[in-house]
């Protein structure tokens, strides 16, 4: 049997009177993705700190790759990479040099900063001093620094934000081909379609309690409704019906609108993961 | 302590101190600023005695002017002239008894007090004696028994009259070292202001390492800094071990306040007003070690004092080791202050 990658039980964190993670566990297995989903102050920062070592652990149990976190923390972030939501580099060093930099913390020998900084697409830059970077530049350089030490667990905060399409393609490219090395990913972000092409699995949190954890598509089963959505002209006008799929009047309902009605198009369309956060919680993920 | 992390540390901390343009600029030019000042100010001194007199109810008019090499300036009050000797104003100061004349006329010794500031040399002692009998016989026309009662005002540093440039000295020590407190409080400041200090603490390095780099590139470049000035300026031919320990000292000392520094200020600008603040209060006892004598006791409660007087009692009056010991003590005491309470407040604020 696969050992987890992460196994968390029971955890909660304290600021001062104010509680930020509320008794939460879950586990992630080795080589899974994992969207950690939640609005701002949902306590996803918090656990997220908590794991990589950043926050000290108040209550409950982390481990990591087998080693309980408040005993044996060294060794895990040896074995961790971390890639920030904001650029934290040193802007007065070249993008080569800050990845020597970290792979020297890390003990690597032959490091390899020119193939690395390829693989995010910043070849030809990569002497160019990190102050003189784009903010896409800057993100993919995080997370080029977050795969420096071939990580067995990737933390990653919205690795993609702020990039244009084409480079936030390529970054989630990245993303399962670092799965696919054999790389567990903890996934922060807001981005709903992101996370429901690259997860596995995904955990919704909110106020600090894990309100569902499942696929997202067991979750659209279980909490979302399949349905048609139908354009009509009627008098030069376009109009929308939705058709809810899977009850016994849908034949009827869909036999009835081609026959009587000019159809100009129709879509199946399923929930999104937006819409289960909002009915399993009662709150918007993105305020 | 793995060294390997904290070697890795410093040398990325000299990366970015030698990007930095205006520290690193600040630093260089300080540096052969300060060595040319030295050389450019006069290494000889003015051969004219400058002489305070007090002659209570004795008109000297203008028969002083004759005496060679002699500035004479009288006194209305022996209070002022006091004053003026303790000030270093007058290396000289002579007080004539108001009896003067009966004294003279009855063939009676009259007794004249003579008043040197701490720095006057013990050489121009004796000439002083000569003058003042030449003095007498300008004024009364003859040969007269005098008694001389002397008294130094103001710390006596043994009375060997220093050189303006070597004055100097202690003072820019100081401003070298200050420099570097501004440098690494800017670094570790920056670190924590743009957050790459959370993308170390991830990594295996931990908050001991990196305070320890800090404090070892802190130490290294304020000592280097400081024993090139005095080694090319010539500080170090007066018992050399002793200088360069009390220089590092120092220089444990200016990063203890470094570390203080970053720990109140939250930027550039704060690091910036905080270190200006606290390099004005540490410079003031530089004062005292250009003017002997000037600043009072309080000064002593400024922890710069005792490094400023430690080089300024070692280069310039030939003071032993065993005799600043106290000072090396007083030293390493103030930079535990500033180290510990920096350094607790620098963990708070990395957490």
């Amino acid at each position: 049997m696969k050992q987890d990658a992460i196994v968390v039980e029971n955890l909660s964190y304290h600021y001062g009177k104010i509680l930020a993670v509320d008794n939460i566990s879950f586990h992630v297995g080795k080589q899974e993705i994992l969207g950690f989903l939640g609005p701002n102050g949902a306590g996803k920062s918090t656990t997220v700190k908590i794991l990589t070592g950043q926050l000290r652990l108040q209550e409950g149990r982390v481990s990591l790759l087998g080693m309980d976190i408040s005993k044996e923390l060294e060794k895990v972030q040896a074995r961790i990479g971390v890639c920030f939501e904001q650029p934290n580099l040193y802007e007065q060093m070249t993008a080569l040099e800050n990845l020597q930099l970290f792979a020297r913390l890390f003990n690597i020998k032959n490091f390899d900063g020119y193939a690395l900084l390829k693989k995010v697409g910043l070849d030809g830059r990569e002497k160019d001093r990190v102050a003189n970077y784009s903010k896409g530049m800057k993100q993919r350089l995080m997370v080029a620094r977050a795969f420096v030490n071939q990580a067995e667990i990737l933390f990653l905060d919205e690795p993609t934000s702020g990039l244009d399409p084409v480079s936030a393609d390529s970054i989630r490219n990245l993303i399962l081909q670092e799965r696919e090395r054999g790389a567990t990913i903890f996934l922060t972000t807001h981005d709903m379609w992101e996370a429901d092409k690259l997860c596995n699995r995904v955990a919704f949190l909110n106020q600090g309690k894990i309100a569902a954890l499942d696929t997202p598509h067991t979750l659209k089963q279980q909490y979302g409704q399949r349905s048609l959505l139908v354009e009509i002209s009627h008098d030069g006008q376009l109009e929308e019906r939705i058709i809810t799929l899977d009850k016994s009047e849908t034949p009827d309902k869909v036999r009835e609108l081609l026959s009587h009605e000019k159809v100009v198009t129709v879509h199946s369309q399923e929930a999104t993961l937006e819409d289960i956060f909002l009915k399993v919680t009662g709150r918007r993920l993105t305020v | 302590m793995n060294a390997r992390l904290i070697l890795t540390l410093i040398k990325k901390d000299l990366t970015l101190f030698s990007r930095n343009q205006f520290y690193f600029v600040m630093t260089i030019v300080g540096l052969v600023l300060y060595i040319a000042l030295y050389f450019v100010m006069p290494q000889t001194l003015d051969e004219n005695i400058k002489l305070g007199v007090y002659t209570p109810g004795i008109q000297t008019g203008s028969s002083l002017a004759g005496i060679q090499g002699v500035e004479v300036q009288p006194f209305t009050s022996l209070d002022e002239l006091k004053d003026a000797v303790k000030k270093n104003e007058y290396p000289v100061g002579i007080a004539l008894p108001e009896d003067l004349l009966n004294k003279i006329a009855t063939g009676e010794q009259a007794v004249v007090t003579v008043y040197y500031s701490a720095s006057t040399p013990d050489e121009m002692k004796g000439a002083i004696n000569a003058l003042i009998n030449q003095m007498a016989y300008f004024i009364t026309g003859q040969d007269i028994p005098l008694v001389m009662q002397t008294e130094i005002l103001g710390p006596d540093l043994l009375g060997t009259q220093i050189p303006w440039r070597d004055r100097l000295v202690p003072m820019m020590a100081v401003l070298i070292l200050g420099t570097e407190i501004l440098s690494l409080a800017s670094l570790i400041s920056t670190e924590i202001e743009q957050d790459t200090v959370r993308a170390l603490l991830v990594t295996p390095l931990k908050l001991r390492h990196l305070l320890s780099a800090k404090a070892l590139l802190g130490i290294g470049l304020a000592f280097i800094q400081v024993v090139l000035f005095m080694t090319v300026i010539g500080g170090l031919t007066h018992e050399p071990a002793t200088m360069i320990l009390g220089l590092f000292v120092g220089s444990i000392l200016v990063t203890g306040l470094g570390f203080l520094i970053a720990s109140m200020a939250h930027d550039s600008m704060g690091v910036t007003s905080w270190g200006m603040i606290l390099f004005i209060v540490f410079f003031i006892p530089a004062i005292g070690g250009m003017v002997p004598g000037i600043l009072s006791d309080w000064a002593k409660v400024i922890p710069s004092y005792y490094l400023i007087d430690f080089v300024s009692r070692l280069s310039n009056y030939g003071a032993t080791f065993s005799e600043l010991s106290g000072n090396l003590m007083i030293m390493l005491g103030w930079s535990a202050v500033f180290g510990v309470t920096g350094t607790l407040a620098l963990r708070r604020r990395y957490r």
